[in-house]
């Protein structure tokens, strides 16, 4: 099944206070970017648990991105660091079974930085078309 | 501190002797241990308090039957126990209850722990459905530690970590060649309650030392080539798949983990739950659907929640009716997530569970650092 660019699913996990803000940013000052992320608003980066990765990886989005505050911004102080070890945990399962540990991506981008959002996604977008269907989408033993 | 003392004869009856001992002396109260059950065909754990352990008691059984953590965290779900009380666990069994006491699911006041270096143990559907007597037999002659137990579980034969290291008291029996065995004191409470134990102080335990370093290396060998043979098995969903497909969805290995404490678990609660119509979506999507869905999911899953603190004590693949060879991939997890956090599980009791803590500069492998993003822009 050959991609084309708006086949390709990613799902974005936003943290309310800064890379949601940025994307909003983006979106009012009309920067264009990639169609391909469906965007999920969570209030912390924290809140992301290694499960929402996985089951999302394994349901079939070619792509999981999760953004959140630059480290020492968190609104909450500290979600962000907790965030990273979960993506650590997240990309560690993922390798160890065999999926593709690159379709995950975790980025800081502060909320007043709605051109580097764009610039993110469609980055992350080029390296997921790259990387090609997630073969999990047709897998049906999983 | 003292170094050990040395008790000569046979060693179960010697450790049940010590144990009346501190009893009669009123040093501790009671002792939680396992012992053979009514029918002899298996065993059970006993808290064991009056005067003398029950006739039956054994404190190296050749099976594990309940995980001994959890035998303990149900005895101080609702508070701490009021008097002094000693329990024999397992290795394994007693990693798992230092990390349970890391989650606050066993409070250790007044607890004595007491572990033993441990020849492994059979596999329980072994036992159950094999002659308890011949098995008994067979597992006596490896306690001195010469003797190398035949058909343990999968786990036990690459255990690199057999010894009760960190126990208040440990109960070695390696290089004692059956023929003795050391009260090695583990720290300040257990030194005072080998204060007058029967025995000799110890100017031989450095052959248990060797005997115990010998083992190490060979098994640490053992157990990464054995985890590199079997991750190439296992490796691809493809092979997961496999190795997973005789799973009938039973969460049997989340029950009887001890480190899987949660009285509601996320994979049995309705979060994950779908209406018929988006499993029908999924099925057309990819032409079928496995019912119930999301069988890999609840593997992974719970490998993300406590495979750091997994003490391959190999309760779960004990558990499952499929047989899955669910320690072994949990074994193999562990190993990847505990070099992540550079974490070992049952360790020491300050050592934090890494999903609680975190540093500043950490990790810099799995994020896309900030820096040198933002000088792309
Ligand atoms: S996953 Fe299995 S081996 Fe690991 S702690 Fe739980 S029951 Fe023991
Ligand atoms: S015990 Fe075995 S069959 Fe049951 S859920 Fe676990 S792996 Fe599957």
């Amino acid at each position: 099944m050959a991609n084309n660019e708006t086949d390709i699913k990613i799902v974005a996990f936003l943290c309310n206070w800064c890379t949601f803000t940025a994307a909003d940013l983006a979106g009012t000052s009309r920067l264009k970017y990639a169609p391909n992320i469906r965007i999920v608003k969570v209030m912390c980066s924290s809140r992301i648990e290694p499960v929402f990765i996985l089951k999302v990886l394994l349901d079939g989005a070619d792509g999981v991105f999760i953004g959140g505050c630059a480290p020492g911004d968190c609104h909450y102080s500290k979600g962000n660091f907790y965030a990273r070890r979960k993506v650590a945990l997240a990309k560690t399962l993922a390798k160890s079974a065999g999926l593709d540990s690159e379709r995950i991506r975790l980025s800081w981008i502060p909320a007043s930085e709605g051109p580097r959002f764009a610039h993110v996604v469609n980055e992350f977008t080029a390296h997921i078309k790259e990387l090609g269907d997630n073969p999990a989408r047709r897998e049906v033993y999983i | 501190m003292i170094k050990g003392i040395w008790v000569e004869g046979p060693v179960k009856k010697g450790v049940l002797d010590f144990l009346n001992g501190l009893l009669a002396e009123k040093k501790i109260k009671a002792v939680l241990m396992p012992a053979k059950n009514k029918g002899g065909d298996s065993y059970a754990w006993f808290l064991m308090g009056k005067d003398r352990l029950l006739e039956s008691a054994d404190p190296v059984p050749p099976v594990m039957t309940t995980q001994g953590a959890n035998v303990v965290s149900y005895l101080t779900k609702k508070g701490p126990v009021w008097e002094k009380t000693a329990v024999l666990l397992r290795p394994c069994e007693y990693r798992a209850v230092i990390e349970l006491a890391k989650i606050k699911q066993v409070d250790l006041t007044n607890l004595v722990l007491i572990s033993f270096d441990c020849p492994g143990a059979y596999p329980l559907e072994k036992y159950v459905n094999g002659d308890p007597e011949e098995l008994d037999e067979s597992f006596e002659v490896c306690l001195g530690g010469v003797v190398e137990l035949d058909g343990p579980r999968n786990v036990c034969a690459i255990c690199h970590r057999f010894t009760g290291t960190g126990a208040d008291i440990e109960i070695g029996l390696m290089g004692g060649e059956g023929k003795g065995f050391w009260l090695v004191p583990g720290s300040k409470q257990g030194e005072e309650l080998l204060d007058g134990a029967v025995g000799s102080e110890s100017d031989n335990i450095d052959v248990r030392e060797k005997a115990i370093s010998d083992r190490t290396i060979a098994r640490e060998t053992k157990r990464n080539n054995t985890l590199d043979s079997f991750q190439e098995t296992v490796m691809g969903p493809e092979n997961l798949l496999n190795t997973l497909s005789a799973c009938i969805n039973c969460h049997n290995c989340s029950r009887v983990c001890p480190i899987c404490f949660c009285r509601e678990c996320y994979f049995d609660s309705k979060a994950l739950s779908s209406e018929a119509d988006n499993m029908l979506q999924r099925a057309q999507r990819k032409s079928g659907l496995r019912l119930p869905p999301d069988l890999l999911l609840f593997h992974l899953g719970r490998m993300s929640h406590m495979s750091v603190s997994c003490v391959s004590c190999g309760a779960c693949e004990d558990a499952c009716p499929a047989n899955v060879p669910v320690s072994m991939l949990f074994a193999l997890a562990g190993r990847n997530t505990q070099a992540v956090f550079d974490y070992e599980p049952g360790r020491r009791l300050d050592e934090a569970i890494p999903h609680t803590v975190f540093k500043f500069e950490e990790l810099k492998d799995f994020e896309t650092p900030y820096i040198k993003e933002y000088s792309k822009v």
